[in-house]
């Protein structure tokens, strides 16, 4: 259901971009990235044996959490930097923006929306923690340490210092235009320092 | 305890007891060839140098698929397959072979033994033609430079222009980076593993024991001992065995041994305890002592010590010239070249623009995990090797 998401990231990268993304998994959407936008991209894994896939698919990564990972790099070596289904999970979301800030000029983040209409009909009428198609896990087994709804992300850049250059707003069936913040069930943002 | 993990214990093949070890390689050999000399960093004019090395596989028509492995401290030039003269398998033979992680059915592997070494590449126990002796301490210092000054001598006898991929642990890292900044025109990609840039304190320190050991064993008689019947035995052996020790992990150490004891005690034991550890190290001092210099370990060791890839100068000049695209591994359990002094190289190479990917490895058996039956570590070896080919053979207008 992250397809429309990685479509869109995908179609906002202009050709031949560097691009560095963080929590990069197996490798495979930044290898389509690559391979698409003829970007020079480079990754960021935890994992040794995802790192080993990425590896075997030829492509450059570093094995490290996050802000490990970041401080490799010197100041504006990337034109984006990608941070797609990790910010929440983070300890200090804060400081790896602006980490990230100091390596790359743009920073697309992707998060899911806690004030989901599903979500706030749960809270509502159960009392309980949502558990949602994409807030899946029960409250104590989620890897989310942050709950943010799209306007809470708004608040954030705002506090951190960070501009929306433009986002888009995703439920299961496709792309969200009306009231994003009720019935959008992920997001995906295109931020830079303001 | 599954099999990958029972072959993991049984650990390294350089010393430990084989009894039946089959290589697909069969029987290897290694050549000497005599080479004309050059003069050391430290301004000592070797006339001549013989070098001891050893070449698998097939080069190929456009000679683009030379791998040269570089050997650490213990290591030597019989790299994989049997030594036809002991039946004893070559120190990766884990590693290099048909199929292996260092395919020899794709890739021209040379390994060639170091200068100071005493396995048929010039050292100490070389005759030194000035003089028609063994040069003993007359030998100059050496650096991990003039190390790799020696292999490129071999390249440019063997014919060999370009490296598509230098590898090595610990020492042999240390070459690699060298050949990565000596050479950049000629190396593709280099994998440093479990290295550093320079000894820390207690790098030095560990070494400085083992050569304490050595330089005080009254046999050792100034590094003038070759005519003599006896020589320094007992001092390398406990330099040894101290350095085993470092390249093993207190997991690894614990999980093979424990507390066991290797047999019940004996009327002239003068303590009851002989504990499997102490039979083991004894073992492995022993079994170091018959195939390996003094002197040469000296050199070595020293060599290492010295080594400081920056040498004071700003990494982005050190690294300027670097076209390599780099492979560093680092293991979690190493504690002798721990996975901060990978980083450190890893951040310095990241930050001058080099092509780098890092990956420290869960392998919980301490420095030597290179030389063990790995898969984890085979595997993103042959994975880094087998994209960089292909990228290379993708592009045979190769312009990096």
């Amino acid at each position: 259901m992250r397809k429309n998401l990685y479509d869109t990231v995908i179609e906002w990268i202009p050709e031949g971009s560097k691009v560095l993304d963080l929590g990069t998994g197996d490798g495979e959407f930044l290898e389509r990235l690559i391979v698409s936008r003829k970007a020079k991209g480079e990754g960021v894994e935890i994992n040794p044996d995802l790192v080993t896939k990425c590896i075997e698919r030829g492509l450059v990564v570093h094995q490290g959490d996050i802000l490990d990972g970041l401080d490799q790099y010197g100041n504006g070596a990337f034109d984006y930097i990608l941070l797609l289904g990790t910010m929440q999970e983070l300890i200090d979301p804060q400081r790896v923006i602006n980490e990230a800030f100091r390596v790359g000029k743009y920073v697309i983040v992707s998060y899911s929306n806690f004030a989901h209409l599903r979500a706030r009909l749960q809270m509502m009428f159960s009392g309980k923690a949502p558990v949602t198609s994409s807030l899946p896990c029960p409250w104590y087994k989620t890897p989310n340490l942050h709950f943010c709804s799209i306007l809470d992300f708004m608040d954030f850049c705002n506090d951190i210092g960070a501009k929306i250059i433009k986002s888009a707003y995703f439920k299961k069936s496709g792309q969200v235009k009306f009231l994003p913040n009720i019935f959008a069930e992920y997001a995906v943002s295109m931020i830079e320092k303001a | 305890m599954n099999e990958d993990e029972k072959s993991m214990f049984e650990g390294d093949l350089q010393d430990r007891v084989i009894t039946k070890y089959h290589s697909d390689l069969g029987v290897t050999h290694t050549h000497t060839v005599k080479l004309p000399g050059f003069t050391t960093q430290s301004g000592y004019e070797l006339r001549e140098i013989e070098v001891s090395y050893q070449t698998l596989g097939k080069l190929t028509p456009n000679k683009d698929n030379v791998v040269l492995v570089c050997h650490a401290l213990s290591g030597d030039a019989h790299l994989a397959g049997l030594n036809p003269k002991t039946g004893r398998p070559g120190w990766w033979d884990f590693h290099v072979g048909p199929g292996k992680s260092i395919d020899t059915n794709k890739f021209y592997v040379i390994c060639s033994n170091v200068l100071g070494g005493c396995s048929g590449t010039t050292g100490p126990a070389s005759i030194n033609p000035d003089t028609g002796k063994p040069y003993a301490t007359e030998f100059p210092p050496i650096t991990i430079r003039d190390m790799v000054r020696t292999q490129a001598l071999l390249l440019n006898h063997l014919g060999i222009k370009k490296i598509f991929s230098v590898v090595g642990g610990s020492m042999g890292g240390m070459q690699g980076l060298v050949w990565a900044i000596d050479y950049p025109e000629m190396v593709h990609s280099c994998i440093p593993i479990a290295t550093c840039m320079a000894h820390t304190a207690m790098q030095i320190a560990f070494n400085e024991i083992g050569r304490q050991a050595i330089m005080t064993d009254p046999n050792w008689c100034g590094g003038y001992y070759y005519d003599k019947n006896c020589r320094p035995e007992h001092g390398l052996a406990v330099a040894r065995m101290i350095g085993h020790v470092t390249y093993l992990s207190e997991y690894a150490m614990h999980k093979k041994f424990g507390r066991n004891l290797q047999r019940p005690p004996q009327p002239e034991d003068l303590f009851p305890e002989f504990f499997s550890v102490e039979s083991y190290l004894q073992h492995q001092g022993e079994s170091f002592v018959k195939r390996f210099d003094p002197n040469s370990y000296l050199y070595i060791t020293k060599a290492l010590d010295r080594f400081e890839l920056l040498e004071n100068r700003p990494a982005k000049e050190v690294l300027k010239n670097v076209k390599a695209r780099f492979l560093v591994i680092s293991f979690e359990s190493d504690w002798l070249y721990p996975p901060s002094q990978s980083r450190e190289l890893v951040k310095h190479l990241k930050r001058c623009n080099i092509s780098t990917t890092y990956i420290n490895l869960d392998t919980p058996y301490g420095h030597d995990s290179f030389l063990i039956k790995n898969p984890e570590f085979s595997r993103a070896l042959s994975n880094f090797l087998n994209a960089e080919y292909k990228y290379i053979t993708n592009n045979t207008n190769d312009n990096h």
